[in-house]
C-alpha cells in the first residue's frame, strides 16, 4: 500500500500538467467517470459488504440491511 | 457518444449518491442540474454456489438465491437544483451457515447450514436532493430501508468545491443511520428478539486532474458502529458492540485515444479494532466501439481474520464468531460490461463471477468451510426525456 500510495502521490505531485477548462474533454467523457453505471455500482458495493469483512472507501458508509 | 448518455451518467453519478455518496471532479455537469428528466430500471440476478457435501453435515444444499429490481428517476427542478429517486426491491430465499462443527471421523471443521428456509424481501427508498452552485454542489440523502426483519434509516450530506482553476476538486461527506433489528422467529433459535445499532460516518476525498487524459483522487473515511453487531440468526455468534473502521483509498482514470477506451485502477486499504484489515484492487478497460462500450473487469480482495474469529470455539474468549465473512481469505472476481444506446434509450447487461479461497490470501488464518462464492448478473434500461 505504500508503495502505491507512494506512486499516486509521485503523480499528482511531479506529473500535474496545467489544463485549461477547454482542454478538458476527455476528462468528461462518460468511460472517465469514477462510476460508469449507478444502479449497478450500489448493488456491487452492497453485496461486496454484504459478503466481506470490510466496506466503504467510496464515501460515508450509509444505511444498513440485514444482509446475510 | 459524447452526449446524452455522458450527460446521464455524470449527472447520475452526482445525485443518486446514498449508501456510498460519490465525491470528486463530476466535470461541468456537477456545478448545474441536468437538462433532462433521465428515468432507469433494471433487473439484477444474484446466486451463490450450492455448499458441497465435504464442507457441511447433511450434505451438498443451497445458499442464497436473490432476485433484485432497481429504479431511478432524476429531474432538474430548477436552475440550481434538481431531485433522484431511487427504489429497489430485492427478493431473497436459501440458506446460510448456521454454525461451524467439528467432524469426529476427519477431524475437520464443517458448517451446519441453516435450511432452505429463509424468505425476506427488502425494499429500499432513497431520495437525493442537490444544490448546484458556481464552484461546486452539495447533497442532502435521505434512504429508508425496510426487510421483514430489519429497517434502516439514514440521513446523509455530503458537498464538493473546485479550486479557483478547476484542477483540483475538495469534497465531504457525513451520514448517519439507525437501524433496527427483529429477527423472526422460526425453527431456529436467534441471537435477539429486538436490537438496535447506530453507524456514523465521515469522508474527506480529493480529485486532481493530471494531465487532459488522466485523473486521479484520493480518500480517507471513518465509520462509528455502535450496538446489536452480532448476527442475530448465528448460533454461536457474539461480537462487541462496538466497532471502528478507517479507509484509505486511492483512484486512477486513463484515457487512451487511440484504441478509443480508458483505464480504471482502484485501491482500498481498510483496517479496524476488531482485527479485520483488507486490502481491495480493481481494474477495468472501458473500451468503446461507436455506440457500444465493452468493459471487462477484474478485482482482488484479501482480509485478515478477526482477533475472536475461531471455526471451533475451543477458548473461553469474550468474544466469539464462526462466520466464514470474519475469517481470513483472499477472493477473485472477474465480468464484463456491456451498454448500447439507441436514440434516446440506453440498453445495458453485465455478468460478475466472485470465487473465494483462504490461500488466496496476503493475510495468514484458519480457513472457513463456509466461504461463498457467486454469480451476479444484471440487465438494464435507461430513457432520456430528450
Amino acid at each position: 500500500m505504500k508503495y502505491l500510495t507512494g506512486l499516486l502521490l509521485a503523480i499528482v505531485l511531479c506529473g500535474c500538467e496545467t489544463v485549461q477548462p477547454w482542454e478538458r474533454g476527455i476528462l468528461s467523457k462518460d468511460e472517465m467517470q469514477w462510476q460508469s453505471n449507478v444502479m449497478e455500482s450500489r448493488l456491487r458495493n452492497q453485496v461486496y459488504a454484504s459478503k466481506e469483512g470490510s466496506s466503504g472507501g467510496p464515501g460515508a458508509a450509509g444505511g444498513g440491511c440485514g444482509c446475510n | 457518444m459524447a452526449s446524452r448518455q455522458d450527460d446521464l451518467n455524470k449527472t447520475l453519478v452526482a445525485l443518486t449518491s446514498s449508501a456510498f455518496l460519490l465525491p470528486a471532479y463530476q466535470s461541468a455537469m456537477a456545478d448545474a442540474p441536468p437538462e433532462f428528466t433521465e428515468i432507469g430500471t433494471r433487473y439484477s440476478k444474484y446466486k451463490e454456489d450450492d455448499i458441497s457435501a465435504k464442507k457441511a453435515f447433511g450434505g451438498r444444499s443451497e445458499r442464497y438465491d436473490i432476485d433484485v429490481a432497481q429504479f431511478y428517476l432524476l429531474a432538474p427542478v430548477s436552475d440550481d437544483w434538481s431531485v433522484a429517486l431511487d427504489v429497489s426491491w430485492e427478493d431473497m430465499s436459501g440458506a446460510s451457515p448456521w454454525f461451524v462443527g467439528e467432524s469426529i471421523e476427519a477431524d475437520d471443521a464443517k458448517v451446519i447450514m441453516s435450511g432452505a428456509s429463509i424468505e425476506d424481501t427488502r425494499t429500499e427508498v432513497s431520495v437525493t436532493t442537490r444544490y448546484y452552485f458556481d464552484s461546486g454542489n452539495a447533497g442532502f440523502n435521505y434512504t429508508y430501508s425496510d426487510e421483514d426483519d430489519y429497517e434502516s434509516k439514514a440521513l446523509s450530506l455530503d458537498g464538493s468545491i473546485n479550486s479557483e482553476d478547476g484542477l483540483t476538486t475538495y469534497s465531504a461527506a457525513v451520514s448517519a443511520s439507525d437501524d433496527d433489528i427483529t429477527p423472526t422467529q422460526g425453527a431456529y433459535p436467534t441471537n435477539t428478539l429486538d436490537a438496535t445499532k447506530d453507524v456514523r460516518s465521515a469522508w474527506l476525498g480529493v480529485t486532481q486532474i493530471v494531465s487532459k487524459r488522466a485523473l486521479v483522487r484520493f480518500g480517507l473515511s471513518y465509520t462509528y458502529r455502535d450496538g446489536f453487531l452480532t448476527d442475530p440468526y448465528k448460533y454461536l455468534d457474539d461480537r462487541p458492540d462496538e466497532r471502528k473502521e478507517w479507509t484509505v483509498s486511492a483512484g486512477y482514470r486513463y484515457f487512451l485515444e487511440e484504441p478509443n477506451a480508458a483505464l480504471h485502477v482502484d485501491y482500498r486499504y481498510f483496517d479496524d479494532d476488531w482485527g479485520i484489515a483488507s486490502q481491495t484492487v480493481d481494474v477495468a478497460w472501458v473500451q468503446t466501439f461507436k455506440d457500444t462500450t465493452v468493459s471487462p473487469f477484474i478485482r482482488y480482495y484479501s482480509q485478515d481474520e478477526a482477533d475472536f474469529f475461531s471455526n471451533i470455539d475451543y477458548e473461553d474468549t469474550d468474544y466469539f464468531s464462526d462466520d466464514y465473512r470474519l475469517s481470513a481469505f483472499g477472493a477473485f472476481s472477474y465480468g464484463l460490461r456491456l451498454s448500447h444506446e439507441i436514440g434516446n434509450w440506453s440498453i445495458n447487461a453485465d455478468a460478475e463471477r466472485y470465487q473465494t479461497d483462504e490461500s488466496w490470501g496476503v493475510y495468514g488464518g484458519e480457513e472457513s468451510p463456509g466461504l461463498v462464492e457467486f454469480w451476479r448478473y444484471g440487465v438494464g434500461l435507461n430513457y432520456a426525456f430528450k
